[in-house]
């Protein structure tokens, strides 16, 4: 079984192909952050990839959620193949097709836990009152249907994050990427954090966690290991 | 499911507007440095307005339509006006008053035994000079035909200050060439002739038959019909004098307030000039700090782009940011400017006069100054690797 293909045997659709990625950072010497990467994660899948830090899973994250291209390689998102797109077509792939769950969070300060996760619509082009009501759904969903006018100051590390998750399953996405989500926070509130991505992919969502934590890793259905820019061969860890 | 990214045209201001909320000092220090040049212009273009309007109020109410006809200073000799010079005029049709002064050179003193008064001289004027000048006395009366060769004397405003005269309690008496003169009253201002200010005026045969002075004209004042000022002005020099029409000069003594409002325009422009400067200044103000704001914001930039905005949403995002803060600058100074403005004006008695294209036009070139302050830094941060930007780390 070779992780390029997954496994054929659920008969699931690809959200996401890596094949044969290569990213070099230029220099002297040039960086050779990743070194022929093939990934395949499958529609319903929770997946974790792990790795030290300086292996080349934030430049592995970055690359699967277009916002860094491969030096040499394909990425497919649902079949379609986004070396070629324009940087207007990959953004409009972004806003309707992959959500995005940070370490720092990144929340609008100004703007209440509504409009932050409203805001992962933003793009979309559809009218504030459908965003509100979309947004409103997804908070429930996280568990803050009581703090939507909160703003984020106002609201503990955990709550962040659950708001962060909300914007970034309110487009319902194909595939949420979440780098580090429990990175700043502590193991009880982690934990709560990691079983709300359990739930959300019981629910259907796909999701691909990097981490560096092995612990979190493990309570994750797959695990996928990142060395020196290559992906190890799955069960052999 | 289209796979595009739009952004609404009400969201793309909002989210510029989000943007500047969120630094509200710094927002607000920003646009002061583009208020304080559109108030400097607006105070400028509407100071020199509100004086004009004023100056041209005055010169409505003065009327336009005297005219001083006198021996012309041009050329080698001074060929002085003929003595009927008035009653010609005053048969041309459109004329409705003229009256002859004749200026005697002497200067005036307070007693025989004083000094003589330097620039202050007695000018003989017939009794239609009141009348033709649409001028009152302040004290006293004015001179009539009965007083034309009495030793009486009305002053100039002006002159009647230098001579120390306020009232005319007790009989006041100056001396002129030798001779005692009773002032009988003080003249009111002479805005449109302010020289004749510094004059003491006796009778016009007083001053030939005491002062043994030509009986030639040295000025004909005309007050003319205000439609005709301009049919009737040709016609003054031939009729004044027939035989030699060149050597008589017409002039308009409005004209010369009417120029001071236009006078002024070198120093306007001079003044419009700097508040230019200090926009400019503030433009740059703007983008030093959009450059600033954008390497602070590159988590935002990041987050923005991870949820699907676009290098030209991200651009057009800060340009505009960059376009309301100056417009807000804009809306600033021309308040801050009318203020001025209308203190200013009320300060000199004038009617304020804004010209609403001046305060649409600083609303205008602040938000362009904005606009082009915004370009730079919109393109860096349209630039930004989004993979950068969102390890950036911003809460």
């Amino acid at each position: 079984m070779s992780p390029a293909t997954g496994n054929p045997a659920t008969g699931n659709p690809a959200v996401l192909e890596l094949d044969g990625v290569y990213r070099t950072y230029p220099g002297s010497p040039p960086v050779e952050a990743l070194v022929g990467v093939d990934l395949r994660v499958e529609a319903g899948e929770m997946m974790a990839v792990v790795g030290p830090s300086g292996s080349g899973k934030s430049t592995l994250l970055n690359i699967m959620g277009t916002l860094d291209r491969p030096t040499q390689g394909r990425l497919l998102i649902e079949g379609t193949d986004t070396s070629t797109l324009s940087d207007r077509r990959l953004s409009g792939l972004r806003s309707a097709r992959l959500g995005f769950v940070f370490q720092s969070f990144h929340l609008i300060e100004t703007l209440s836990a509504l409009d932050n996760v409203a805001a992962g619509l933003l793009y979309r082009g559809v009218t504030g009152r459908t965003r509100r009501t979309m947004a409103q759904a997804a908070l429930e969903k996280v568990g803050l249907g009581d703090r939507l006018h909160a703003r984020p100051t106002k609201l503990s590390g955990g709550q962040r994050q659950r708001v962060a998750i909300a914007r970034a399953i309110v487009a319902e996405p194909s595939l949420i990427l979440a780098d580090e989500p429990t990175g700043n926070l502590d193991t009880a509130t982690g934990d709560g954090i990691v079983d709300l991505l359990t739930q959300l992919n019981a629910d259907g969502s796909t999701i691909v966690v990097i981490t560096h934590d092995a612990e979190l890793a493990a309570r994750l259905p797959r695990q996928v290991e990142v060395r020196d820019g290559t992906v190890l061969p799955e069960g052999q860890r | 499911m289209t796979d595009r990214s739009t952004l609404r045209g009400r969201d793309m201001v909002s989210t510029s507007v989000v943007g500047l909320r969120s630094r509200r000092g710094r927002t607000l220090l920003t646009a002061l440095g583009i208020a304080i040049g559109i108030a400097s212009m607006v105070a400028v273009v509407g100071i020199s307005s509100s004086s004009k309007a004023a100056l041209l109020a005055q010169l409505d109410s003065l009327g336009t339509n005297l005219l001083q006809v006198q021996a012309s200073t041009n050329g080698l000799s001074i060929e002085p006006l003929p003595i009927d010079a008035e009653p010609m005029i005053r048969r041309i049709d459109t004329v409705q008053n003229a009256s002859a002064v004749i200026d005697t050179g002497f200067e005036v003193r307070r007693n025989e035994h004083d000094e003589t008064l330097v620039g202050i001289n007695a000018l003989g004027a017939t009794p239609e000079f009141f009348n033709t000048l649409q001028v009152a006395t302040t004290a006293g009366r004015p001179l009539d035909d009965g007083l034309r060769s009495m030793p009486v004397v009305v002053l100039g405003d002006v002159a009647a200050i230098r001579l120390g005269i306020s009232e005319l309690a007790g009989g006041p008496t100056i001396s002129i060439g030798g001779h005692d003169f009773a002032v009988i009253g003080i003249l009111d201002e002479l805005p449109l002739n302010p020289d004749l200010s510094r004059k003491v005026l006796i009778g016009d045969r007083a001053a030939v038959a005491m002062l043994g002075v030509p009986p030639n004209p040295t000025a004909v004042y005309v007050r003319v019909d205000p439609d005709l000022v301009a049919t009737t002005r040709p016609l003054l020099a031939p009729t004044a004098n027939p035989g030699r029409p060149a050597k008589v000069d017409v002039s308009r003594p409005s004209d010369l307030l009417e120029a001071r409002a236009e006078v002024d325009q070198n120093l306007q422009n001079l003044l419009l000039a700097l508040g230019g400067v200090a926009l400019l200044v503030g433009g740059v103000g703007i983008a030093n700090v959009m450059v600033i704001s954008v390497l602070e914001r590159r988590g935002e930039i990041g987050l923005r782009r991870a949820l699907g905005a676009t290098r030209g949403h991200v651009r057009l995002q800060f340009v505009l940011e960059a376009a309301l803060l100056s417009g807000l600058g804009g809306m600033l100074g021309v308040l801050l400017g009318s203020g001025i403005t209308i203190v200013y004006a009320r300060q000199q008695d004038w009617v304020v006069d804004l010209p609403p294209s001046a305060l649409l036009a600083g609303v205008g070139a602040a938000l362009g100054i904005g606009m082009l302050a915004g370009l730079y830094p919109a393109a860096k941060a349209a630039r930004l690797d989004p993979a950068l930007a969102v390890s950036g780390g911003v809460a």
